[in-house]
């Protein structure tokens, strides 16, 4: 059977067509048997009950009573029935049936009938005293015609059925095909590079609808990846292509150079340059795999309190080198759940952040709260902040403002800061410290340890 | 000292010897994993180079295999991989230090003879001595001649770290790791900052430096 090899659609009308067959074939056979054994039965008990009647006769009259209604019925006999008494010497004394004698008891005999040739009878035979037998019996071809109709009726029945059962399987199948074929001409556009193909969806909802719903869900989100990912390179080719052009002209400028302690400068200025490019992609590396979560399953408890404190003393004197001031304030006790060196390092980015784009003499706070929603880290400053409209475009990668053009860096500080704070399913936002700019990372309670 | 280097790169392995030949250690290389994993256990090394993809037998699994010999040479794990939890396998595999490529010859330089120095160091030591200085680890003082230099917690670990390996150069990032914990660059002058305060508290009185500062090499302590 090789009509369900490679398509699911036919394989599955093909098994419900066969199990539709089977139950109408199964009902056709119990309806057979059923209807047979009942009119057999009934057969038997209408021989019984002209036994009892003629046992009757017996008792009342004896062997002649019988006899006498035995020829009564020779005029007007019950349809289908014949009777007939032997004597001692099995010879036929009365009634009509041409059957020899049997012992008593139930038997299905055959016997040549005059007008139609070979047919079946059901006898009973009955021993009376002195020898004497009364025979009953009833002719089977209204049993046998009734079978063949019966027969006739369910062959037919069951040869319509399976043909409709066929033509149904053959439609489902076509159908079933026909759905899962728009899906699959989708993903074969898609392969040969049409992105922006869309399976269809139709109005009824059903669970066709629903796998190509999830799909297009699906390719929308792929897409935007895609999307991403190529700006994101894009944006990374342009911001390699100013340190490594700086590279290469220092190096053209050595070729150039006799003076021993000129070179000597500007291969110091390459390495410094060739270190650039490497921490860029460190830095992107770094924030692809924060992004990617599978850190989260080295989280353990982390003493927010402690680190913030620990962290704070350190970027103070940083902050004081700079001729910027950083006021730490931290409440005692504050765990989460997290990563230390990770929030390490968004509070360092964070706090370098402000250093870089305040003017001197700014002050700059590092604080550490945990109020009825969780553990709250904010950094403020009080230097030129940022407008309201940019505060969600510099957390994307290598976004800069124009006013920080200048400024060291790749743009990449701050989308450290949002990955690591997704990592922790904790929420970063800009804000407007009245004067300055005012970043906060809020930890939800889930996450505190 | 006798190097092993378990590295398959023709490239790195070039690399490496000259940054090391330089300095009159002796390296032998292994190319393979069955390689390098016999001659660890054949002869006595003081510190092994490990590149954690190596053919025929992984780095991690070899190295798994060594401790598991009671072969405890320090090993520095070399690896392209540079993520948070590659660095932790290795650390867990029994690796005592860990350096991700590209890096560069100094790095490499001061992190083998720091592994070298700690293994030939053998005990515990609770005080050190390099030239006029001497620290106590256990009452936390530090000795300039004799006279006692107050120093913040922070200050006193960095002078430790550099006195440990007095007279050889300790990288910024070596400096990053051992002292404040940061296995990542914060692109801030954190190091500058607490060195400048450590060498005006060493230095008062118009003292002559003890720290050298090389660029690109790091910082060490002055023996004499």
């Amino acid at each position: 059977m090789n009509l369900g090899r490679g398509s699911a659609a036919n394989r599955i009308a093909l098994w419900g067509w066969l199990a539709y067959a089977a139950a109408t074939l199964l009902l056709g056979v119990g309806v057979y048997v059923a209807t047979h054994l009942a009119f057999s039965r009934q057969i038997d008990a209408r021989i019984e009950q002209a036994t009892n009647a003629l046992l009757v006769e017996y008792h009342d009259d004896g062997i002649r009573g019988v006899q006498s209604a035995l020829d009564q019925q020779g005029v007007n006999r019950p349809i289908g029935l014949g009777t007939a008494l032997f004597d001692v010497n099995r010879i036929r004394i009365a009634g009509n049936l041409a059957i020899p004698s049997a012992p008593a008891g139930w038997h299905t005999i055959g016997f040549d009938d005059p007008g139609e040739g070979r047919e079946q009878a059901r006898v009973q035979v009955t021993e009376l005293p002195g020898g004497y037998r009364l025979v009953v019996a009833a002719d089977l071809e209204s049993l046998e015609a009734m079978d063949h109709t019966i027969l006739a009726m369910f062959g037919s029945a069951v040869l319509a059925l399976l043909l409709l059962g066929l033509g149904g399987a053959l439609l489902l199948a076509r159908y079933l095909r026909k759905r899962l074929e728009s899906i699959e001409a989708t993903a074969s556009a898609i392969i040969g590079g049409d992105l922006e193909q869309r399976a269809d969806v139709g109005a009824a909802g059903d669970e066709f609808d629903r796998v190509a719903q999830s799909l297009n869900a699906m390719l929308d989100r792929i897409a935007s990846l895609i999307a991403n990912l190529r700006q994101v390179s894009a944006d990374l080719a342009h911001d390699l292509r100013t340190p490594l052009s700086h590279l290469r002209n220092h190096l053209e400028r050595m070729r150039g150079s006799q003076a021993q302690a000129a070179t000597s400068a500007s291969i110091d200025e390459a390495v410094a340059q060739a270190d650039n490019v490497l921490a860029l992609f460190n830095a992107i590396l770094r924030i692809s795999e924060v992004e990617e979560g599978s850190l989260r399953r080295a989280f353990t408890a982390v003493d927010l309190s402690a680190l913030v404190s620990e962290l704070g003393e350190t970027l103070e004197l940083l902050a004081e080198d700079e001729q910027r001031i950083l006021h730490v304030a931290v409440g005692s006790g504050i765990r989460v759940h997290g990563d230390r060196e990770l929030i390490a390092q968004a509070l360092t980015n964070l706090v370098e952040n402000a250093l870089r784009h305040t003017p001197p003499g700014s002050v700059i706070g590092l604080q550490v709260r945990c109020d009825d929603r969780g553990a709250l880290v904010t950094v403020s400053d009080n230097g030129p902040g940022i407008p309201e409209a940019d505060r969600e475009r510099v957390q994307q990668r290598f976004v800069r403002l124009q006013s920080a053009r200048f400024a060291p860096g790749h743009g990449l500080g701050l989308s450290l800061v949002r990955a690591v704070a997704q990592a922790h399913g904790a929420t970063f936002a800009l804000g407007d410290a009245r004067p300055g700019l005012r970043a906060e990372i809020r930890f939800s309670r889930r996450t505190a340890a | 000292m006798r190097i092993l280097l378990a590295e398959d790169d023709v490239d790195t392995i070039e690399f490496i010897e000259t940054c090391l030949v330089d300095l009159d250690h002796v390296v032998s290389s292994a190319g393979c994993g069955e390689q390098a994993l016999l001659l660890a256990c054949s002869s006595p090394w003081d510190v092994i180079i490990l590149d954690r993809m190596l053919p025929e037998l992984d780095g991690l699994t070899l190295l798994r295999t060594l401790r598991g010999r009671g072969v405890m040479t320090p090993v520095l794990m070399l690896t392209a991989l540079g993520r948070i939890e590659d660095r932790v396998d290795g650390l867990d595999a029994g690796a005592d230090d860990y350096l991700v490529k590209p890096f560069a010859p100094a790095e490499l330089v001061s992190r083998v003879q720091a592994l070298g120095r700690r293994y030939a160091q053998g005990g515990i030591a609770t005080k050190l001595r390099a030239g006029p200085l001497e620290i106590d680890l256990i009452a936390r003082e530090v000795r300039r001649g004799g006279r006692v230099v107050t120093l913040q917690p922070r200050e006193f670990r960095l002078l430790e770290v550099l006195m440990r390996q007095a007279g050889e150069y300790v990288t910024r990032t070596m400096l990053l790791e051992q002292v404040w914990d940061f296995h990542f660059d914060p692109q801030t002058k954190i190091v500058e900052t607490h060195m400048s305060r450590l060498r005006a508290k060493l230095n008062e009185g118009g003292l002559p430096d003890l720290i050298e500062t090389a660029r690109g090499a790091g910082y060490r302590v002055r023996t004499t």
